[in-house]
């Protein structure tokens, strides 16, 4: 013991003199025999003999006995295997290693050891048992992570490995080696923007890092590719760029790994296929030649970035010409630029370029079947591309872009049925390929299917691969289709004009979007600009001209440009290229500006080429001629050219409509026979019933007299024609809305019980009134009505119980759907007006009511548009002022009156009446608060402003009765005698309390005869009727 | 035994320079320097002020090889698209263009007695003879398949050749390939004599020295510049200093030093006695890919000049001496 303290003591103050360590070593030894189960001693002598005497086979000796006693301490293990490793004994290491692992699982270090020796030998399902034992002794090695990381990546596991990674960067953030592989995984796993994000920090430790850029680069191309494949073309190209850069500052690090090149190559040629058209710049259309440089620009701006993507291929060619793949690339960046300059390029080798360089690469590697593939694609020579793409289906029969690309091939080559069989297959094989999609809604006449199926079809293309040919296409069919509208499309036409911004169509294509959309100003400009490619390309035929002219009038005709319009027809007939479509734009717009000569000289030529027509464009072209001459030269005029016509000319359901119309405002119904056959045209179920509707209407006018129209023989025609299409929600809601428009106002309650409200559908259909509007308004005719047929003051309609509570829920739920509408606002308004009024004005009610009048009139109050809305505003200015002096409810704005009166400024028609009513409020405002002495002042103004309601008359009567009697004044008492009698002389209908007050004044002017008479008259008039 | 830097043409083509070669003088002119480029363009130089002389275009990818035949008449380029077009150097009339399967034209040689151009064939695992009286091709000298390997189809783009030199008695031929072995042919019975192996890399660039044809220089991807006892098909020294690929190398006339360029971006002068580099150019700023030494001949020239070639765009002459 003692000797071991000596000889410690000596060994840790001994420095760097050896002597002295030789003479603790000689302790050692003592002590070592001494006591051969002190493992210290057996230390420090292999200490001192790896270190001092250099004698590795007894230092071996000395830790391995060490070991022996002591198999966790890992100074000793690390002592042992480093001098195993200096001697290059591998296998020694791992021996010793696993050796202490087995006698005691404590022995992190040989863990450790025996994991990082299983990495390096690539045993890595073994390390990873090993490393992880050894991670529980060092918790916080980042080493160890790392190593492990880097055993899970080999293994495949590749969410353990980086969250192995991620706890060594945890551990340490300056760990380059697992941040780089960690980027390299998200990139394989397909998450690449956090694979940017690691790179990128990678970068920030060690800004000089190849493998850093390249994996950014990579990764910044991946995640513009998915961009890009979603359509954003702009975020696309933006990150191609920084990808750019960082590839290129790479390659200033090191210029010869082919593989950078070549990712260069392929960041520049997706760049080249994404780069946009800006179509931002507006005023495009007006000035040819900016336009055909913004498009020479994105051409050059393409050209170039190809060219580039061609230099890097070569680049990595050079380094590396054994490569076969670059072979391809090169192939198809040439390709690339041979079609981004198909006019200059005209030698015939640089066209076949790229076929040569395809072959090249099959030299290299003949069993590449995506090598076959390319060479279908790129080589001129339909035999060599079909043998080619047979070729790569001998490799690999279920290469699903071969079938593709053959398909296309037999397509191009006519051999339909081919075509059809090679597409079905690659749909088969892998249905998220766009080509066979494409194909399929491309060869929709042989395959026999409906249109709509063609468009779904291109539509899946266009959502699996944006490309403008795919997109122009679906416009195409959305043409067809009648999907126009559809958002889809809208989408699909922008992009392709970012895509082919030289290619007319899109641009016509656009225009016809935007007209779909009623953009009409929009779609001139596309219409324009479209003309401006078909110039800018030199070689549009007259016939594309001519269409694109035609639909450019008839935007501008759309738009209310009826000028331009015309100046456009114009052109085309100086061109002799104006058509009948374009002949009736041009007459349209004529008749807009009133030159109805020049419009009858065009309707004659029209008509003069009606026989030469399609036959499906006929219709349209008589219904038209036939409204131009009623809306020119009148009813009887345009009869009588009707009877000319010849008959066969009508039969069509289009043709009909115009008649029937036409018939129905003819009392003397000479269009009878032609109208009823035509009529047998009409078959579909909703053109029948807009018949019916249209034939109830002429019933209404024709049996109507002058200002009253038949309403009941039209709720006649109608009530049959729903016992044949119950369905009709059509005819119901107009059988309805007659029911509401009759004055006789009995049948209020048959309406809200013929209503059938269906919550789904009252937004799809175009109905003049929507079955929801005419409940509320139903409800509201109830009130009014009841309140006219009852003799007493307030009564509820018998009928509408039931319903009243209804209305109201269905109301607030359209409100709620449809916020910005403002009569389904009045509508609840009025409606819980009547509930107020039914329940005799519960506050709670009121100050409901006060909300949404306030919100209704803010509303119009920043949208004064017509007259319609100002009558609201009015009224509720009027009805807010009332309540709030009635109820004593907070005001809302102080300034009702001014506000009032501002606006009354604008009323053209009924301001006196206005006036009046507000007049009156104020006066029944200064009643309540009895003054009555002012109230008779705005009585009085209120009557001089409307000297024929009767109503105000009564009201001023009434307060002068009242005056009289607190001022003793017989003054008022005169003045009260004549306004009621003339409320009494002006209404039409007998009013309760005149004759009452009458007598009352008459009796105090001493009259008693005149009192008697009065008395009598308000006793069997009123209370009382006779009837 | 020094290289000093005579001028430097700066952009002298739009893109890099991948390849050089004198042309030599005769009585009519003096010697010419001829460039291969990038930007699909070969170019014709005055050594004197490196002024331009001409451009010839009709290519349609970037040139990989330029060779000139020894009279100074003719001279031949060479494309990535396998395309080589034989010009004549006075007047650049297209002479003829040999056709290749792609991938099957790298390196580019007429041989000192200017009968055959030898193209070093790489995918094809062989060099391609062309004589230059008719431009056809009358030989292919191919390298045997190593033995137990079956004809796969692998096999190819391991012995892709990419370089090819002739002795200076036109005898034999020595082509380097992508896995790092050099074979060596005798022309006369277009016979394979053996392999000379201990690069491990693609060999880019060789040459026998001009005054012996036992030995041969190579240059490799792996950085080392080896010299060959091709009789006793052994490799006598093997220098290393640049520090990332060599990808050209020529002998001085005298046969006492080897220039090199590299990726590194120098110019090194090698002297093969010392084993070691005795100079190093950095006047380039990307990689060099040709270097060569102006064959000795020609009026009014008495002292040897090189020239490198690079990425940078530029062409530079030093003085040899």
């Amino acid at each position: 013991m003692l000797n071991i303290l000596q000889a410690l003591y000596l060994w840790e103050h001994s420095k760097e003199i050896n002597s002295i360590k030789e003479k603790a070593a000689e302790h050692f030894v003592i002590s070592a025999k001494l006591d051969p189960h002190n493992p210290n001693a057996f230390r420090y002598l292999g200490d001192y003999y790896s270190q001092v005497s250099l004698d590795s086979t007894r230092a071996l000796k000395c830790y391995q006995r060490a070991l022996s006693l002591l198999p966790n301490d890992s100074y000793i293990g690390e002592s042992i295997c480093d001098l195993l490793d200096k001697e290059g004994k591998e296998s020694l290491e791992i021996a010793v290693c696993r050796e202490a692992s087995e006698k005691s699982p404590r022995a992190f270090w040989a863990f450790r050891r025996l994991g990082y020796l299983q990495v390096y030998q690539k045993k890595y399902s073994e390390a990873v048992q090993n490393l992880q034992h050894a991670i529980r002794g060092y918790p916080t090695s980042a080493d160890l992570w790392e190593a492990l990381g880097l055993a899970y990546q080999q293994l495949g596991m590749l969410t353990a490995a980086i969250k192995s990674y991620g706890r060594a960067i945890e551990l340490e953030d300056s760990r380059v080696f697992a941040l780089i592989e960690s980027g390299n995984i998200f990139l394989m796993l397909g998450s690449f923007s956090k694979g940017v994000e690691q790179f990128q920090d990678a970068l920030r430790i060690s800004p000089q890092n190849v493998a850093a850029h390249y994996g950014l680069a990579s990764g910044l191309l991946s995640l513009s590719k998915e961009c890009i494949n979603s359509g954003a073309f702009k975020w696309g190209s933006s990150l191609l760029e920084e990808a750019s850069e960082t590839a290129m500052a790479s390659t200033t690090l090191t210029g010869n790994i082919s593989s950078l090149w070549k990712l260069h190559g392929d960041i520049q040629l997706t760049y080249a296929k994404s780069y946009s058209w800006m179509d931002e710049k507006q005023g495009l259309q007006d000035d040819e030649l900016a336009f055909t440089n913004s498009i020479l620009t994105w051409q050059k701006t393409c050209f170039s970035a190809a060219v580039l993507a061609s230099r890097s291929y070569q680049r990595a060619l050079h380094l590396a010409p054994w490569q076969a793949n670059i072979y391809i690339d090169i192939g198809i960046a040439v390709d690339a630029m041979c079609s981004l300059k198909e006019k200059e390029i005209n030698n015939l080798y640089a066209l076949q370029l790229p076929e040569k360089m395809t072959l090249g690469g099959l030299f290299l590697e003949g069993y590449n079947d995506e090598f076959w593939v390319a060479l279908g694609c790129l080589s001129l020579d339909a035999a060599l591309k079909q043998h080619a793409l047979i070729r790569s289906l001998q490799l690999d029969v279920s290469l699903a872009s071969a079938w593709a690309y053959l398909g296309k091939l037999y397509k191009k080559e006519g051999d339909k049925r081919l075509a059809q069989e090679a597409f079905d297959r690659a749909r088969s094989i892998d249905p998220s390929l766009a080509l066979p999609w494409a194909g399929m809604s491309a060869d929709s006449y042989t395959r026999e299917i409906k249109v709509d199926e063609a468009y779904e079809c291109c539509l899946r293309a266009v959502q699996i691969m944006p490309i403008a040919d795919y997109q122009i296409g679906l416009a195409n069919l959305a043409l067809l289709s009648g999907n126009l509208t559809s958002s889809q499309v809208f989408g699909a036409v922008r992009q392709a004009l970012q895509r082919a911004p030289h290619y007319p169509e899109s641009y016509n294509l656009n225009g016809l979007v935007y007209e779909a959309r009623h953009e009409y100003l929009t779609a001139s400009v596309f219409y324009r600009l479209a003309r401006c490619a078909i110039c800018a390309s030199e070689k549009g035929s007259n016939s594309r001209l001519r269409d694109i002219s035609v639909n450019l009038s008839r935007s501008l005709c759309k738009a209310g440009n009826a000028v331009d319009a015309i100046v456009e027809c114009e052109n085309l007939k100086k061109e002799g290229l104006l058509d009948s479509k374009g002949l009736q734009i041009y007459a349209f717009s004529l008749w807009q500006l009133g030159k109805n000569e020049l419009v009858l000289s065009a309707v004659r030529t029209l008509a003069s080429s009606v026989l030469s027509l399609e036959k499906t464009s006929v219709p349209g072209c008589i219904s038209f001629i036939c409204r131009l001459l009623y809306y020119i030269s009148g009813k009887e005029s345009a009869i009588k050219s009707i009877m000319k016509m010849p008959k066969d000319l009508f039969q069509s359901s289009k043709v009909s409509f115009v008649l029937s119309a036409i018939h129905a405002l003819d009392q003397r119904n000479q269009l009878d026979s032609v109208v009823s056959s035509s009529r047998c045209f009409v078959v579909s179920p909703a053109e029948i019933t807009g018949m019916h509707i249209l034939i109830a209407l002429g019933k209404l006018v024709k049996h109507g007299s002058e200002n009253c129209l038949a309403i009941q023989n039209g709720v006649n025609h109608l009530r049959k024609t729903l016992h044949m299409y119950p369905n009709s929600g059509l005819i119901r809601n107009l059988l309805i809305y007659l029911l509401l428009c009759n004055r006789e106002w009995n049948s209020i309650h048959l309406a809200t019980r013929c209503l059938v409200v269906c919550d789904s559908d009252y937004q799809k259909e175009e109905d003049f009134r929507s079955p929801i509007e005419i409940l509320g308004a139903a409800a509201v005719a109830c009130y009014s009505g009841g309140n006219h047929s009852d003799k007493l003051s307030l009564p509820t309609c018998r009928g509408q119980c039931l319903s009243g509570h209804e209305a109201i829920q269905r109301l607030q739920k359209w409100l709620r759907q449809e916020p910005w509408n403002k009569s389904a606002r009045y509508l609840l308004i009025l409606n819980y007006l009547q509930k107020a009024r039914e329940q005799r004005f519960p506050r709670h009610l009121c100050i409901l009511l006060e909300r949404l009048t306030s919100v209704a009139l803010s509303d119009q109050f920043h949208s004064k548009r017509d007259q319609y809305q100002k009558f609201h505003y009015h009224i509720g200015w009027i009805g807010l002022k009332y309540m709030e002096s009635q109820y004593k409810l907070q005001s809302v704005s102080p300034g009702i009156e001014l506000n009032f009166e501002e606006c009354s400024k604008e009323i053209r028609y009924s301001w006196h009446m206005w006036m009046a009513v507000f007049d009156m409020v104020k006066g029944l405002i200064a009643i309540s608060s009895q003054d009555y002495l002012q109230a008779e002042e705005f009585l009085s103004q209120s009557c001089s402003f409307a000297s024929d309601e009767s109503c105000l008359f009564l009201c001023h009567g009434a307060i002068c009765i009242e005056l009289a009697k607190l001022q003793c004044d017989s003054h008022f008492l005169s003045l009260a005698l004549k306004s009621l009698k003339k409320a009494k002389g002006t209404s039409p209908a007998p009013l309760p309390f005149v004759s009452l007050l009458l007598a009352q004044v008459e009796g105090s002017f001493g009259s008693e005869t005149k009192w008697e008479n009065n008395l009598q008259l308000e006793w069997f008039e009123i209370l009382f009727p006779v009837n | 035994m020094k290289l000093a830097w005579l001028r430097t043409q700066d952009g002298a083509h739009g893109d890099s320079v991948w390849t050089t070669t004198w042309v030599p003088g005769n009585e009519e002119s003096p010697a010419l320097l001829l460039t291969g480029s990038l930007d699909e363009t070969v170019k014709l130089w005055n050594p004197e002020d490196l002024s331009l002389i001409r451009t010839n275009s009709g290519h349609c990818l970037g040139v990989v090889s330029v060779a000139a035949h020894p009279s100074g008449r003719i001279a031949a380029s060479a494309s990535i698209d396998s395309f080589v077009r034989v010009f004549d150097v006075q007047s650049n009339n297209t002479i003829a263009t040999l056709e290749a399967s792609p991938s099957e034209v790298w390196q580019l040689k007429f041989n000192p007695q200017g009968t055959v151009l030898a193209v070093a064939g790489g995918g094809s695992a062989s060099v391609k003879l062309w004589n230059t009286s008719e431009w056809k091709l009358v030989g292919t000298l191919s390298i045997p398949r190593p033995e137990g390997v079956k004809h796969s189809e692998k096999s190819g783009t391991k012995k892709f050749v990419l370089s090819v030199a002739w002795s200076p008695d036109g005898r034999q031929l020595a082509c380097g390939s992508m896995d790092g072995t050099i074979s060596v042919f005798d022309v006369a019975r277009s016979k394979f004599l053996h392999h000379l192996e201990g690069h491990c890399m693609p060999v880019r660039s060789l040459v026998y020295s001009p005054i012996d044809s036992r030995v041969l220089v190579s240059a490799s991807d792996d950085g080392h510049v080896n010299m060959y006892d091709v009789e006793g098909k052994t490799l006598f020294v093997s220098m290393s200093g640049h520090s990332s690929w060599v990808l050209s190398v020529d002998v001085s006339p005298d046969g006492a030093a080897i220039a090199t360029g590299s990726s590194d971006k120098t110019v090194r002068l090698w002297d093969p006695k010392m084993r070691a580099a005795v100079q190093s150019m950095t006047n380039h700023t990307d990689q060099v890919w040709g270097v060569m030494f102006r064959p000795p001949g020609g009026p009014g020239v008495r002292t040897v000049q090189l020239a490198s070639v690079s990425d940078d765009k530029s062409i530079s002459l030093y003085e040899y001496s």
